[in-house]
């Protein structure tokens, strides 16, 4: 079953795993929603997250620093953070911040569900 | 729904629910069936406005605005008496407890909705305006108060926060005479929270490079500290930085740096601009993050260009954003100008989409003059935040 939020919808794959679209933006206008997104779903215990950014044409300092609060809350866990689809705009930031040693990247979400299952 | 929360204090029961069920298609809706009930709701969120009765049993409307008046962070809570009482004296009573507006029944829905609308507005004017100033505040106390300076050399450096701005920093020292150490930071964030943690981690900042400095001239080995820093103490847990830390010495020419996901630095020639590559992981992220030393050299009528994100991300009329590339193919003609990032953020703003820049602008320019002879005294400095006379020597 799919929870759709106002900007971010998440799509659990096993009980450890959810798949998060995290849509058209990630910045500082809702990088609080997709704190308190991520806190609910580590919170019921999943540990890895494929986050998808197909459709995401703006990923702030503010959005990136909410993925950072979900790595360092997660890493204790054993759990993973990884980038599925990503967008040139994304791609820009992740390399402009180096992340890309942080996360591991895949070109499709199927490809990320794979590595990580 | 905006996000705000109403708490409705209303002891008649078809009342309570109608004023739920129409400021609920607007904003969250909190109720109370009296003043008690209400103070305990209050306890355990602090609403943005209240629209209470008076006439109620156990506590009335009086002793509960009265209660709120006590407490400081209850006090400045947007507050509507809604009340059959229409007498002149108990409208008087009303307004002299501080109470924002007073509406008595039978009223209509709708004004009572545009009533609330119009006081949520206006709080939340007032709040960002003060949050507005705090963050200008912190913004120039952030910012440095002069320059460094050597021969055969001219530094420039412009700021400019955007609204509440965010965590860009800019610091330097001179750690003995003729080294220098210059920082440019961002920390990860927008608003007032940003700028705390700004402040915070450049005094974390200050103190690893007082501390260390008579041990250690390598950026990378300083960074490695700070990275360590941000990932043990707890109050810093959230706090993530890209940061530029350069060693400059002039008689040397030359320029050591390690970057910590910064935006990476432009090196000026008479004919064009390139990008100084190498950079590691942001700050804060990793505890086993390696950071890495790079020299380069600075030769005779060339500049460095340092800045944060606010200048690469301004849209264009194209469409698309500056970027490093665009930034570069403006810089070349700024060599040797007297003033050449206003020469430079002009050019840059006539190309804009906006007549202004979307984000906060920090930009610190080191320039290496064609001649030592050319030299003049002084820094220049191109900031908002100082009187023109000041500004511009």
């Amino acid at each position: 079953m799919n929870v759709s939020t106002m900007n971010f919808s998440v799509e659990p794959c096993t009980q450890e795993t959810v798949i998060i679209r995290v849509g058209k933006a990630l910045d500082f206008r809702n990088a609080a929603e997709f704190k308190t997104v991520c806190q609910e779903q580590v919170r019921s215990g999943v540990r890895n997250f494929i986050l998808d950014f197909t459709d995401t044409g703006i990923l702030d300092s503010t959005g990136l620093g909410s993925i950072f609060s979900l790595y360092r809350q997660v890493s204790p866990l054993e759990g993973q953070v990884v980038f599925a689809s990503v967008s040139r705009p994304v791609q820009v930031v992740v390399q402009l911040t180096r992340t890309y040693k942080v996360f591991r990247q895949f070109p499709t979400v199927e490809a990320a569900r794979e590595a990580v299952l | 729904m905006d996000g705000h929360t109403i708490l409705v204090v209303e002891d008649e029961y078809t009342l309570r629910r109608l004023l739920e069920y129409r400021l609920g298609k607007l904003y969250r809706v909190r109720t109370a069936a009296n003043g008690e009930e209400a103070l305990e709701q209050i306890a355990e969120q602090l609403p943005d406005l209240i629209i209470s009765d008076i006439m109620m049993p156990k506590m009335d409307g009086f002793a509960l605005q009265a209660a709120l008046q006590e407490r400081r962070e209850t006090r400045a809570i947007p507050f509507i008496f809604l009340t059959a009482k229409a007498d002149e004296q108990s409208r008087l009573r009303g307004m002299r407890t501080g109470v924002d507006d007073y509406i008595t029944k039978p009223f209509d829905i709708e004004q009572l909705l545009v009533r609330v609308e119009r006081l949520l507005e206006r709080t939340h004017y007032y709040r960002n305006q003060l949050d507005e100033r705090i963050g200008q505040d912190f913004s120039r106390r952030l910012m440095p108060k002069k320059l460094p300076q050597a021969s055969g050399y001219r530094t420039f450096f412009h700021n400019q926060p955007r609204e509440h701005g965010g965590g860009d920093l800019f610091d330097w020292m001179e750690a003995r005479p003729g080294v220098y150490f210059i920082t440019i930071g961002d920390v990860m964030g927008k608003g007032l929270q940003a700028k705390f943690y700004a402040f915070s981690f450049l005094a974390y900042m200050r103190s690893i490079l007082h501390a260390l400095i008579s041990t250690t001239d390598s950026p990378a080995e300083l960074m490695t500290r700070m990275n360590q820093v941000l990932m043990d103490d707890p109050p810093m847990e959230e706090t993530f930085a890209s940061l530029l830390l350069m060693r400059w010495e002039p008689e040397r020419n030359t320029v050591t740096y390690a970057n910590a996901g910064h935006c990476r630095p432009l090196l000026v020639l008479r004919d064009q601009a390139r990008v100084i590559e190498y950079s590691d992981l942001v700050l804060g992220l990793n505890p086993h993050a390696t950071f890495k030393d790079t020299t380069f050299e600075l030769p005779p009528n060339s500049a460095l260009l340092t800045y944060t994100d606010g200048i690469v991300e301004q849209r264009m009329r194209t469409g698309e954003m500056l970027g490093e590339n665009g930034l570069a193919s403006f810089l070349p003609p700024a060599l040797g100008k007297p003033q050449p990032i206003e020469w430079l953020l002009n050019e840059l703003l006539q190309q804009s989409e906006a007549p202004e820049f979307q984000d906060d602008i920090l930009v610190f320019w080191l320039e290496r003059m064609k001649q030592p002879e050319e030299q003049r005294s002084g820094p220049r400095w191109f900031s908002p935040f100082l009187d023109t006379t000041e500004a511009k020597p």
